[in-house]
């Protein structure tokens, strides 16, 4: 949310009353801060990214560990390969959404975006609508459908200048409008056997589409490590104001970061519908909480500029661990929803602990 | 103490400014300024604030638009849109905050926006890239790895790097750049101050600098020539070889009291009984500071930027975690953790920034004044708007706010008429006992002035004891009857100043710096 | 345009008031006529009917074969159903009711509605009354509240979720040869509709003493989540799962999907609601039993009844108190069976006026 505004900045920031101190175009710091604060701030700064990247992997262990102690089930190879199943969809969602998150925006739009390139995916590859067989091609352009409904929304952000909020809230609804309309009544079973496959058929006991799920967080990790839009986006969200002023264009970079997001949703509606077997509109309900959710808890806080992807995966990890053992231990189904709730914000107030301001405000 | 090689005065200028003026509501900021910078030389510049230091440095690399005059770079004269086109020319700005990028390398903010054959077909190739850094990086003899993230360097290294930063535009301009250091020491430690000053010299040797500096020796140790501002031009300019620090601090100050604009025979005697008593206090950028205030004083603080003092009196005011100190009002303990403890205590506090922290622009002025002491206007829960309207009319007469109506928002209102409904939200409360006014008068006019330190004697008159931070060291001597001055965080000097006998300012100055 | 429009809505409310006057005219001896809309009768010309049939939303096969059967039975009379969804939001579904509604004389409307809620259903019925629309209600409705005691709420119908329940169960049981360990899928478990289909499920195991529930656990009703679940229990149960209880198709197909990933055989699935998909996967036999409640009968019966009303073919006075709110049949469906309902044709003959309540099991109070 704080991308959002940032293009402002610069003028507000430097274009104080004229007697008021000295042009401030710091790292997001109100320009009354003094400068010896400004190096403790960072000070400060530098040793929260490291104690959120290791608070998270100890949130991680610590879960489990005791999941491992109490219950011998989860301790078996086969739970460990149910594990990396059951987070290979949220994996590719969550690396998506850290671009976004990187950025210091917000990406409301999954649910709709998921629903459409669900829809789409299943319709184009063999199914039992119609007579469409594009199999892999299909998938490449309900990928490329993804990435267009990202780049939507960046733009609509950037240049119509309304808060991401807003924008992928309303991407998702325009995604689900279509996926119902692409629905009409009747759920597309998908008969392409080889995307059947993704979620049966195992290599070295994983799925298809684990693998996949590890190369897409291996190729995503390299978009950000090696590529403009990895690089700028994690520069936007540690001081817009600052890269803007360098002659970077901030509004594409930002569009881009979105594609790429899009993008991965995308990929990321493909393997849950391989693993549901056919089309299903509400397919991504609750994936952009879940998504943010494991972000947040990796470190990849919403603030932007921190954490990356890497770090989003150990709350993805966190996140499926705790949802599998929570049933394997046998917490009764009644209280499980309210045990998860109380991990999960113990969690993030454990990786954000260290992230305070001037007089701790917090919106 | 001069052991340059003088460049020779007939060099035509890199850099020229001519007339430059530029206005701000209320204020002059730029009056008709001129000075020039020659091919490799240190230019220093020296000024009180509101000289006019900022507006032209921010002139200087288009974040400001002056209104009338020109800016000559290499004899042709440009309009500058900002800090990338100010770059493309040539000028290049190491700003007092730093323009870094924390959670980024080293090498990625020296190159930021023009990576060059740093970034091949979208790939950053990072070995390239720190090379590339690396160039820059030994221009200055930094030892600063190209691959650090920035938020690791300490502050002076960031600063390295923004000079290095600067200095890229040698290359891509194909010209020696002109580099503005704004307050570079001011937050440096003695030795940090002689690297700088090394590189300083260094820099010398391929560009031309500006260096803007509170501390004037320093100016007088690196400069080649010093301009000397005040009021929004240029009022001298000096062969440092040639003066003292003594005399730069007459030519700054330089002004008439102006006894009447103080309200000098409206300073009344302070009671006897301490007011606040503070022992060894200590928080972040202030140590061991210890003095007392009583009733019915006014107490300055004088520093320049960096001394302290700013923290020390957000401190009092509980809003800097990890204060620590004795620190009693009225003989019972004062808390430190929070400004709700410091406002049930009786102590106000109006912050410099009054757009950010001293006003909510989108509420009324009735909103903006009660704020504080919503419990005097409330019945229960519930906030009693006859109540809370008839007080705020009683102060916006009394304290003559121009303002429409008490619903206006106080954002539509002038500086001068925010500030009081600032101090009046303070003055509302009965029991007020200490009210810290941070910088009370920045950024207003002469007149909005004079009735905001008309206010600040009525406050004093009433008993209430005064902490005053001021823009001005005049203002600061003509308002307090005691001043104390802060310098590198510790309490350095403590004046009387009784009405008819104020201190000699350069006496003050030379504890400042 | 506002102007023109007030007068074709008072062109439209004389044209009833001279109906209704010609009406009481003829009817004198009808103490019960009280005059223009009110009354348990409607005079409504069949083409003035205004038939509206809401949902939750289209995004599932189920409600979208509701509006479907709606749509046929409409074009059976020669209307147009307008369908309304409200993707799942209260707030939204009373704004719709009242935005139907007040769009003129509501006297000849007929609302065939799906309550988000059990609370939700009191706000449509009072205003649907308020209104002198004709209104049936379906699956939600709270405990104390009365179709009889309304003239123009002509029914309101449900399935017996613990029946539903209790014959997939047996289904089940009967599969695995009455003795085996089995998991339970619930639904979201703060709903009726759960919490009956699992009673159903424990009214069953009581029935076989060699069946044990190794494991409950919530899936929310729905497919993704089901297939997590089931794959963990699978973990943790491994080969003595011999059948999975599922409280709708959704989940039971997850689990089916969950098995195929596992690589697991001979384990018996079963649900509830009789989605396309599940029919299938019954005739292929990986699930064994669904129930069917029938959703475009629903969406077409709950139409049929009140355009008799409205056109003064069925008095609602005159329904069976126990009809006013009562049990539908529902279909046990298996591989016995399942070709009959591949493809489901609405028989027109059900929504005759006067059997329109051929499917009635038994009032609700009842149990």
């Amino acid at each position: 949310m704080a991308g959002d505004t940032a293009p402002h900045a610069p003028t507000r920031t430097l274009e104080p009353a004229p007697l008021a101190g000295a042009p401030a175009p710091g790292a997001g710091g109100g320009n009354g801060d003094a400068p010896a604060a400004t190096s403790g701030r960072a000070r400060a700064t530098r040793s929260a990214d490291v104690v959120q990247t290791r608070a998270s992997l100890i949130a991680l262990a610590v879960l489990v560990v005791v999941f491992a102690a109490i219950s011998p089930q989860f301790r078996t190879a086969g739970n460990l390969q149910q594990i990396i199943d059951a987070a290979a969809v949220l994996a590719v969602l969550a690396t998506g959404i850290t671009f976004v998150l990187m950025l210091g925006a917000i990406d409301l739009s999954l649910p709709g975006v998921i629903g459409a390139c669900a829809m789409t995916v299943s319709l184009l590859v063999a199914n039992s609508r119609n007579t469409q067989d594009l199999g892999l091609l299909g998938i490449a352009l309900t990928i490329l459908l993804g990435a267009a409904f990202g780049l939507l929304s960046g733009v609509l952000s950037t240049r119509l200048r309304i808060p991401t909020f807003m924008t992928t809230l309303g991407m998702s609804a325009i995604g689900l409008g279509i996926a119902t309309i692409l629905f009409a009544g009747v759920r597309p079973v998908v008969l392409d056997e080889s995307l059947g496959a993704w979620a049966s058929h195992r290599i070295a006991g994983f799925t298809v589409m684990s693998l996949i799920a590890v190369a897409a967080v291996a190729l995503g990790w390299a978009i950000q490590r090696w590529t403009r839009i990895g690089r700028y986006a994690a520069a936007i969200g540690g001081a817009e104001d600052i890269v803007l002023l360098s002659g970077v264009p901030v509004a594409r970079y930002k569009t881009l970061a979105f594609g790429v997001a899009g993008a991965f949703y995308g990929l990321g509606a493909v393997m849950l519908t391989a693993r549901l077997g056919s089309g299903v509109v509400e397919a991504g309900a609750g994936t952009d909480f879940a998504a943010i959710t494991a972000a947040v808890i990796g470190g990849t806080l919403l603030s932007g500029g921190r954490g990356g992807v890497l770090q989003s995966m150990i709350g993805v990890l966190a996140l499926t661990v705790l949802a599998n053992g929570l049933i394997l231990t046998g917490v009764s189904p009644y209280v499980q929803q309210a045990v998860q709730g109380v991990i999960v914000v113990l969690a993030v107030a454990v990786a954000t602990w260290p992230v305070r301001r001037r007089l701790g405000v917090v919106k | 103490m001069s052991n340059h090689v003088r460049p020779a005065a007939a060099t035509s200028p890199v850099l020229a400014v001519r007339g430059l003026t530029k206005r701000y509501p209320g204020v002059l900021a730029l009056d008709g300024m001129d000075l020039e910078v020659r091919p490799r030389e240190v230019v220093g510049l020296i000024g009180e604030n509101g000289a006019g230091k900022s507006t032209l440095l921010k002139s200087l690399v288009g974040l400001a638009q002056p209104d009338s005059g020109s800016i000559v770079v290499r004899g042709e004269e440009v309009r500058l849109r900002g800090v990338a086109h100010a770059a493309s020319v040539g000028i290049g700005m190491v700003f007092q905050e730093q323009s870094l990028v924390p959670n980024i390398t080293v090498a990625e903010n020296i190159l930021l926006g023009a990576e060059g054959s740093g970034v091949r077909g979208g790939l950053f190739r990072w070995r390239r890239m720190a090379e590339l850094a690396q160039v820059q990086l030994d221009k200055i003899g930094s030892t600063v790895s190209a691959r650090a993230r920035t938020d690791s360097l300490t502050f002076a290294q960031r600063q390295m790097v923004e000079v290095a930063k600067v200095l890229a535009l040698e290359e891509r301009t194909a010209h020696e750049p002109v580099v503005l250091l704004d307050e570079p020491t001011s937050v440096l430690e003695r030795e940090e101050v002689e690297t700088l000053f090394a590189q300083v010299r260094r820099l010398r040797e391929r560009a031309s600098v500006v260096f803007v500096s509170h501390r004037l020796d320093e100016v007088l140790e690196i400069s080649d020539r010093v301009y000397v501002l005040r009021n929004g031009r240029v009022v001298a300019e000096v062969d440092p070889a040639e003066v003292d620090a003594t005399d730069l601090h007459h030519l700054l100050i330089g002004r008439e009291s102006t006894g009447s604009h103080y309200h000098d025979d409206a300073q009344q005697q302070p009671a006897a009984d301490v007011r606040l008593s503070v022992r060894d206090l200590q928080t972040a950028g202030c140590t061991q500071a210890s003095f007392e205030i009583r009733a019915g004083e006014v107490l300055g603080v004088a520093g320049v930027q960096g001394s302290g003092r700013e923290e020390l009196c957000r401190a009092l005011f509980g809003a800097v975690p990890g204060a620590r100190g004795e620190v009693l009002l009225d003989g019972k303990p004062l808390r430190l953790d929070s400004p709700r403890a410091a406002v049930l205590a009786g102590v106000g506090y109006v912050p410099s920034e009054r757009r950010t922290e001293g006003v909510v622009s989108s509420m009324s002025v009735t909103e903006n004044m009660s704020m504080a002491h919503v419990g005097t206007v409330c019945r229960g829960p519930v906030i009693d708007g006859r109540r809370e309207r008839a007080l705020v009319d009683t102060w916006v007469r009394r304290l003559g706010i121009r303002t429409p109506s008490g619903d206006t928002a106080i954002g539509t209102l002038s500086g001068g008429n925010q500030q009081k409904v600032v101090l009046a939200r303070w003055m509302v409360s009965e029991q007020l006992r200490l009210l810290i006014l941070d910088h009370p008068t920045r950024g207003l006019d002469v007149g909005a002035k004079s009735e905001v330190y008309e206010l600040i004697r009525e406050l004093a008159g009433s008993g209430c004891a005064v902490l005053l931070l001021s823009d001005t060291l005049e203002e600061a001597l003509a308002m307090s009857h005691r001043v104390l001055v802060m310098k590198d965080g510790r309490i350095t000097a403590c004046l009387d100043a009784p009405r008819g006998g104020k201190p000699d300012p350069v006496a003050i100055m030379e504890a400042m710096v | 345009m506002a102007a023109r429009m007030n007068r074709s809505r008072g062109t439209a409310l004389i044209g009833s008031v001279v109906v209704a006057l010609a009406l009481s005219a003829c009817g004198e001896s009808s103490a019960e006529a009280e005059g223009e809309g009110s009354g348990s009768t409607g005079a409504c010309a069949p083409e003035d009917v205004t038939l509206v049939g809401q949902v939750r939303n289209q995004t599932n096969p189920y409600e979208a074969a509701w509006l479907e059967g709606g749509d046929a039975f409409a074009e059976s009379v020669g209307l147009e159903q307008q369908k309304l969804t409200y993707d799942g939001d209260s707030q939204q579904q009373q704004e719709q009711i009242r935005q139907v509604l007040a769009s003129g004389d509501a006297s000849c409307t007929v609302i065939n509605a799906l309550p988000n809620g059990d609370s939700d259903t009191t706000p449509i019925v009072n205003a649907a009354d308020g209104a002198d629309a004709w209104l049936v209600t379906q699956w939600n409705k709270p405990a104390d509240l009365d179709p009889t005691a309304y003239d123009r709420w002509v029914a309101h119908l449900t399935y017996d979720g613990v029946e539903s329940g209790y014959q997939i169960a047996k289904a089940l049981f009967e599969e695995m040869g009455g003795s085996g360990g089995v998991i339970a899928l619930q639904g979201i478990l703060d709903t009726a509709a759960a919490q009956d289909r699992f009673l159903g499920l424990q009214k069953a195991l009581e029935e076989y003493p060699d069946i044990t529930l190794l494991d409950d656990q919530t899936a929310d009703f729905d497919r993704a989540t089901a297939l997590e679940v089931t794959r963990t229990l699978l973990t943790q149960h491994g080969e003595e799962v011999g059948g999975i209880w599922a409280a709708n198709d959704d989940m039971a197909l997850g689990a089916v999907q969950a098995l195929e990933a596992a690589g697991v055989d001979g384990v018996a699935v079963a649900g509830i609601d009789a989605v396309p998909e599940a029919l299938e996967a019954i005739a292929d036999g990986s699930m064994t039993a669904t129930v069917s409640s029938d959703g475009p009968w629903q969406g077409a019966v709950g139409l049929a009844m009140g355009y008799c009303a409205a056109t003064g073919e069925l008095d609602v006075a005159s329904i069976d108190a126990e009809d006013r709110a009562f049990f539908a049949e529902q279909f046990l469906i298996t591989e016995d069976n399942v070709g009959e309902f591949s493809d489901p044709q609405l028989d027109m003959s059900e929504f005759d006026c006067d059997s329109l309540f051929s499917r009635a099991t038994g009032p609700i109070a009842a149990s």
